[in-house]
């Protein structure tokens, strides 16, 4: 079995499902976990390959978002374009921050992406004129592929698959190349790898910049998809954990574990909400603690995340097969 | 021609002065040792010829040019490569995927650079290893990795931090040997070492530092006898 099959299988059958499944809630699921796991992928990136650990990047994800809304419900312009307008935008932001990384390293790079979040969030609800502030902008249905009104969720599920596959031969990409390589030994240690030769510097750039690409596109087609961008949701703290933990749980610098994590974190998330939300229950946040739980079980007993338990399983096995 | 040229190197670090006007040249094929008690400025002067540090004043030179201003990762593509004193391998990954790391700074295609990795991994008797994780290793082992990392980067001068500091003195003859094949093999050593009975059986010229300053400059056997540098190490009472 060749290293990448787990992945072939995982995207052949979200691609196929659409096929198959009927189910508009399974369908809604599927492309949820999907965006989630490709901003999870995006965030893998600059998180798990490079070591810049960013609890920011809802800051991403909502530029896109609002690229996307904003250029069509101001301007009528297409969605599409509003998605690149917002991935140039994000990777313009990815440079100040990847700057920012050249400066403050650990923690005090982590607090910096928040920040960094919170500032939009405040220009976002705040700047009334241009983003309709604190109400949120609803995106205007459209119908039309150019326009993104699309109605047929088997149809959403094949547009977010392409981008997903898109982050996934990203971080394959980081797995096997010069490039690659060069980011992890700057994430094992820094200064070791510039003595190496290794450009630090730039690397670490390149990474938060594609990582910011890539998820604004992700925010563009999330808010496209719901139709609704509200600031406080685009621009939390929480969405931008939820991006970090996906990615842990997965497993850290791997291409499968982000989709792995996204599925897990989206999957739990629903059912407390559907189990414990409902208007007037007193336990709407309940996933926020199971967040924090799911985080302490993980880094405390499998700290290589979900891809690295399954196949220090599964090789366990084809030993002790060969063993007797 | 030298191939490296220290010239007046100076470094304060607030009140302290770590280098004060270091000037000496490297020939090429030469093995120089770098001796002097903790303190007296080696690590920092390596620190300032890879480019970690920036000097107050004075300045490198690799073969006429300048690498005084470059960064570290600029002046190891130049042809400097170095170790640390305190060890720092890439702990989370394998033997060979350290050493990959200073090969592709040579080559843009992982298959060669694998390949080269594993040829330098058997020079320098790691080649069981291979596949472990670099965190599982020995301090002797670790040493190796480090040296067989910085020669995948195919230097012009390899500068060695503390060759057998922390190791058990039964993998030290071992060690000793690696590094003489180096040079016998044509490459060019600056070499940090504490012990004074390896020093004086691999280089062909020790440069002795305290507090700051070089305070002798010749061959082992000069050195050994010589006053000052017996004063720095031992005190004046033994000085005969």
């Amino acid at each position: 079995m060749s290293a990448i099959t787990p992945a072939v299988v995982f995207f052949a059958a979200a691609g196929l499902a659409p096929l198959v499944v009927r189910d508009a809630f399974l369908l809604d699921s599927l492309v949820l976990i999907l965006i989630w796991g490709t901003s999870a992928a995006a965030w893998n990136v600059a998180g798990g390959y490079a070591g810049q650990i960013s609890l920011g990047h809802s800051a991403f994800f909502g530029l896109g978002a609002y690229a996307a809304a904003l250029f069509g419900a101001r301007w009528e312009l297409s969605p599409w374009l509003g998605l690149a307008v917002g991935a140039v935008v994000a990777t313009a932001i990815g440079l100040v921050i990847g700057y920012l990384s050249n400066r403050l390293r650990g923690p005090y790079f982590v607090l910096a992406t928040i920040a960094f979040s919170q500032v939009l969030l405040i220009v976002g609800s705040r700047w009334r004129g241009f983003t309709a502030g604190s109400e949120g902008i609803p995106v205007p249905f459209r119908p039309g592929f150019w326009t993104l009104g699309i109605a047929d969720k088997r149809v959403w599920v094949w547009i977010v698959v392409v981008l997903a596959v898109l982050a996934w031969l990203v971080q394959v990409y980081l797995d096997r190349s010069r490039r690659g390589y060069q980011l992890v030994a700057v994430r094992e240690d820094e200064d070791a790898a510039l003595s190496l030769g290794v450009p630090a510097r730039w690397l670490k750039v390149a990474a938060i910049c594609v990582s910011a690409a890539l998820t604004a596109a992700c925010g563009a087609l999330w808010a496209q998809y719901v139709g609704f961008v509200d600031p406080f949701y685009v621009f939390s703290v929480d969405l931008s954990v939820k991006f970090a933990l996906a990615a842990i749980i997965g497993g850290l610098g791997t291409a499968l574990g982000p989709f792995l994590g996204a599925a897990l974190v989206t999957t739990v998330e629903t059912y407390l909400r559907a189990q414990f939300g409902g208007i007037g229950a007193g336990l709407v946040g309940i996933y926020l603690i199971v967040y924090g739980c799911a985080l302490i079980v993980m880094v405390r007993w499998v700290p290589q995340g979900l891809v690295g338990w399954i196949g220090d399983r599964l090789r366990r096995r084809a030993v002790a097969r060969v063993a007797p | 021609m030298s191939l490296l040229s220290v010239a007046g190197v100076s470094k304060r670090f607030g009140g302290i002065v770590a280098n004060r006007g270091i000037s000496f040249d490297v020939a090429p094929g030469e093995l120089i040792g770098i001796i002097g008690p903790n303190g007296a400025g080696k690590s920092t002067l390596f620190e300032i010829i890879t480019g970690f540090y920036h000097a107050d004043e004075g300045e490198v030179r690799l073969d006429g040019a300048r690498l005084t201003g470059l960064s570290p990762d600029a002046v190891c593509r130049r042809g400097v490569a170095r170790t640390f004193q305190k060890l720092r391998p890439f702990q989370g990954l394998s033997v060979l995927d350290n050493v990959m790391v200073g090969a592709l700074t040579r080559t843009k295609d992982v298959r060669h650079a694998r390949e080269r990795a594993r040829e330098l991994i058997r020079k320098v008797g790691l080649s069981e290893k291979a596949d472990a994780h670099a965190r599982t290793l020995s301090t002797g082992q670790r040493k190796r990795l480090e040296l067989a990392r910085a020669l995948a980067t195919e230097p012009r001068i390899l500068l060695l931090d503390e060759v057998t500091g922390g190791v058990d003195q039964r993998t030290i003859p071992d060690l000793v040997r690696l590094v003489r094949d180096l040079h016998a093999g044509g490459l060019t050593l600056l070499v940090i070492e504490h012990n004074m009975r390896v020093i004086t059986a691999v280089a062909q010229r020790i440069l002795a530092l305290h507090l700051g300053e070089v305070i002798a400059d010749g061959p082992p056997d000069a050195i050994a006898r010589d006053r000052r540098v017996i004063e720095a190490y031992l005190g004046q009472a033994y000085v005969p």
